[in-house]
């Protein structure tokens, strides 16, 4: 007997130094706070793959390291790069779908087509995403969430100004079917400045540094950002001398201030969501950023929120216009530098599954990837998330396109140049042009 | 022979030290500059020769940051050099205690970190109810975004005339005495003691100070950085080194031009050896090595 025991105990030491554990590291980014589940959920996926594992007697198991970029997209970009290019890249990267160009382009990040086959989970995706992952005619990466970006407007300036309150509550569905426009903003702001509702240049914000929110503008004067054709980038004069005209307009006509541009973004956000700006843009994400820092935090959070702020899409430029939001899809993107690709993948399998998908939505206020689990309790009774939900109905996206960062950049060049008054719109539009036919060459068209 | 082992041993350190982090990092960023490396090509790569120099010669950026750069070295320099040199003057006049006091809190700027630096900028300037000035003056704007050029000058100044108060300092406290005591029996005022006596003493650290806060102005960029990251607007006071530093590492979408930023930088290499062959004519180096005319026991 003792000698049967002895065995036994041997055996199941030998079998538990056999088992191995492979970690797997993993880096993301917010860089708000509430969207730290972008990490979590990994970590979780992978405690719920060991059980899998275990149950078929697997000889190893999966530990998942984490990092969570609080920073600034700049600053994840820079380590990223910095990681693929040392050959130390973690085995799996989320970002922003746009990043897949360069990436793929670069060599350091794989298809996935040939795993992606093979889990269930990845079938109930919403099929716009996958688009938004494709690069080539193949499928890059995993969506993690999308978003829309909203305008959020001050219920309490608006009715300092005199508006009703079935006027606020119209103000969406006004938006909605184009009935008010930019211009009639720009109206609005201009009365609030006057009246003394908002201090000069706090009637209109958009985000203080470059990002995806400027296409809406451009997408809102008929802009187009690439042709289907061709796959290469375009560059609609007309559709950005409009935009730049209007942004041009919102610091002239005082409604936007000029320092806005450079305005690091805690500032941002603490003078918007203490409300002392009448019209906003932001994302939807905003909406938990501010309930878990910033002002709103301290004040009440989403009780706070609720009571003072309201959100449309970002209006048409002209009545009848269309009006228009963008989403910037995240997606856990699997590197090059992997050893354990396969592996990667089956805990993104693993991931994708509405539980996550819910926790993060609700959480950070983004936009589920999984067509069920919009039925979820969870995400059916979060009025924000249901509230928003029909935005995805007019979004945009910005170009995949290896040369995405070069044509952003020159584009946010010359938004920099108009609202700063140093260059007319029509004179941005000519030294942009001209700078991307010197960057690009033939590889962008100049309609 | 045995000499030049001698000769070799001594220098050998330095001598790789100098090759490994000086002409090394030249050669490599000459090589660069002749490639299309960028976050796209980074597995492959390839020679184009000078097409990063045309582009930035095509680059209807480029005059105005070449103005900018200007503007920036110019108007640091002079800060630099004026108030290291005030500095060093009136601080010399005060008693001791005093004047190395008075020193001791101009180098205060130098040993903060920048980053920290920045932040307190960036306090003092921001709008109301978060900057201290916006606060005591009741005119809410952002000082910085306002003044981009008189933030990055005087922020950069503070930190760069202490270099100069330093040196300037002890190459006074060099001067012998007698010479201060041969002036004024000769009748020289305080003006003419500083005009006929130190001046022309200071000759070399005034050389050594303006040639090496030329070249590291030059190249540095981390406090425009940290202060108006090169805006506001369209760059307003963006200089030469920070544009490559932003087009070879940094922006919202991380798409580096690492090419692109070395020919920008290999330009800088080239100016910088341009601008120290005038300095040494302009100041009349060979002169400055002769073997001193007076030697003072």
């Amino acid at each position: 007997m003792k000698g049967w025991i002895g065995v036994l105990g041997f055996a199941l030491l030998a079998s538990g130094l056999a088992q191995q554990t492979i970690t797997l590291q993993a880096w993301t980014i917010g860089p708000e706070e509430a969207s730290r589940t972008r990490a979590t959920n990994l970590v979780e996926a992978a405690e719920e793959l060991n059980r899998i594992l275990e149950a078929e007697r697997a000889p190893y198991r999966v530990r998942v390291e984490t990092s969570f970029e609080t920073t600034s997209w700049d600053n994840y970009h820079r380590r990223l790069l910095l990681a693929f290019q040392s050959g130390r890249a973690p085995d799996i990267v989320q970002t922003t779908h746009v990043d897949i160009g360069a990436y793929a382009e670069g060599g350091y990040i794989v298809p996935l087509e040939e795993y992606l086959g093979r889990y269930r989970t990845f079938q109930e995706v919403v099929p716009a995403l996958w688009s938004a992952v494709t690069y080539r005619g193949k499928r890059y990466g995993v969506p993690q969430d999308t978003e829309a970006r909203p305008l959020y407007f001050n219920k309490t300036l608006l009715s300092k100004l005199g508006w009703t309150s079935s006027q606020i509550a119209g103000l969406a569905q006004a938006i909605r079917e184009g009935r008010f426009t930019w211009e009639d903003l720009i109206r609005v702001g201009q009365e609030a400045v006057q009246k003394g509702v908002v201090r000069p240049g706090y009637a209109y914000w958009h985000r203080p540094v470059n990002g995806p929110d400027f296409y809406q503008f451009y997408y809102a004067c008929g802009g187009t950002l690439q042709n289907p054709q061709t796959g290469k980038l375009v560059l609609d004069r007309t559709a950005l001398g409009c935009m730049y005209g209007l942004l041009g307009r919102l610091v002239q006509t005082g409604v936007m201030t000029r320092d806005l541009l450079g305005m690091p973004w805690a500032n941002w956000h603490n003078t918007v969501s203490s409300g002392q700006v009448l019209f906003a843009s932001a994302g939807t994400w905003t909406w938990a950023q501010w309930a878990t820092q910033y002002y709103a935090k301290d004040h009440g959070g989403y009780d706070y929120l609720w009571r003072t702020f309201g959100f449309a899409l970002q209006p048409a430029v002209r009545p009848g216009g269309k009006p228009v939001t963008l989403s910037q899809p995240q997606v856990y993107l699997v590197t090059a530098a992997s050893r354990n690709k396969e592996l990667a993948v089956r805990l993104l399998s693993l991931v994708t599954q509405p539980k996550y998908d819910a926790k993060h939505a609700v959480g950070s206020a983004h936009l589920p990837i999984l067509r069920t689990t919009y039925v979820l309790p969870e995400v059916r009774n979060d009025r924000f998330l249901q509230s928003v939900r029909y935005m995805l109905d007019y979004t945009t996206y910005q170009a995949m396109s290896p040369d995405w960062g070069v044509y952003a950049d020159a584009i946010f060049r010359g938004i920099s140049a108009v609202e700063g008054g140093q260059l007319s719109p029509e004179a941005a539009v000519d030294l942009v042009a001209k700078d991307l036919r010197a960057k690009l060459g033939d590889r962008i068209e100049i309609r | 022979m045995r000499g030049f082992w001698v000769r070799l041993f001594f220098l050998g350190p330095a001598g790789v030290l100098v090759l490994l982090f000086f002409l090394l990092p030249v050669v490599l960023t000459l090589f660069l500059s002749l490639t299309d490396l960028s976050t796209v090509t980074f597995s492959q790569p390839r020679v184009v020769g000078l097409a990063n120099y045309l582009e930035l010669l095509r680059d209807p950026s480029f005059p105005l940051i070449l103005k900018n750069t200007l503007k920036y070295v110019a108007l640091t320099l002079a800060f630099n050099v004026f108030m290291g040199l005030f500095l060093a003057l009136s601080t010399n006049l005060l008693p001791d205690r005093l004047g190395e006091a008075f020193r001791a809190l101009w180098l205060l700027p130098r040993i903060t970190a920048s980053v920290v630096y920045v932040l307190i900028w960036q306090g003092i300037a921001a709008t109301a109810p978060y900057g201290l000035l916006s606060q005591v003056t009741g005119v809410s704007v952002n000082w910085i975004q306002q003044y981009p050029w008189a933030a990055v000058i005087l922020a950069n100044g503070f930190v760069g005339a202490s270099f100069g108060m330093l040196l300037f300092s002890a190459a006074i406290k060099a001067i012998p005495t007698e010479l201060f005591w041969a002036a004024a029996v000769d009748g020289a005022g305080i003006k003419a003691t500083v005009r006929y006596v130190v001046l022309p003493l200071l000759r070399w650290p005034i050389l050594f100070v303006t040639t090496y806060q030329t070249l590291s102005l030059l190249t540095s960029f981390e406090y425009i950085l940290l202060l108006t990251d090169g805006g506001p607007g369209f760059y307003t006071t963006e200089v030469w080194a920070l544009y490559a530093y932003h087009l070879a590492f940094s922006n919202y979408y991380g798409n580096a031009r690492f090419g692109l930023g070395a020919a920008m930088a290999a330009i800088l290499v080239l100016v910088g050896l341009l601008v120290s062959l005038l300095y040494l004519r302009l100041f009349n180096f060979r002169h400055l090595l002769e073997v001193p005319r007076i030697e003072v026991e």
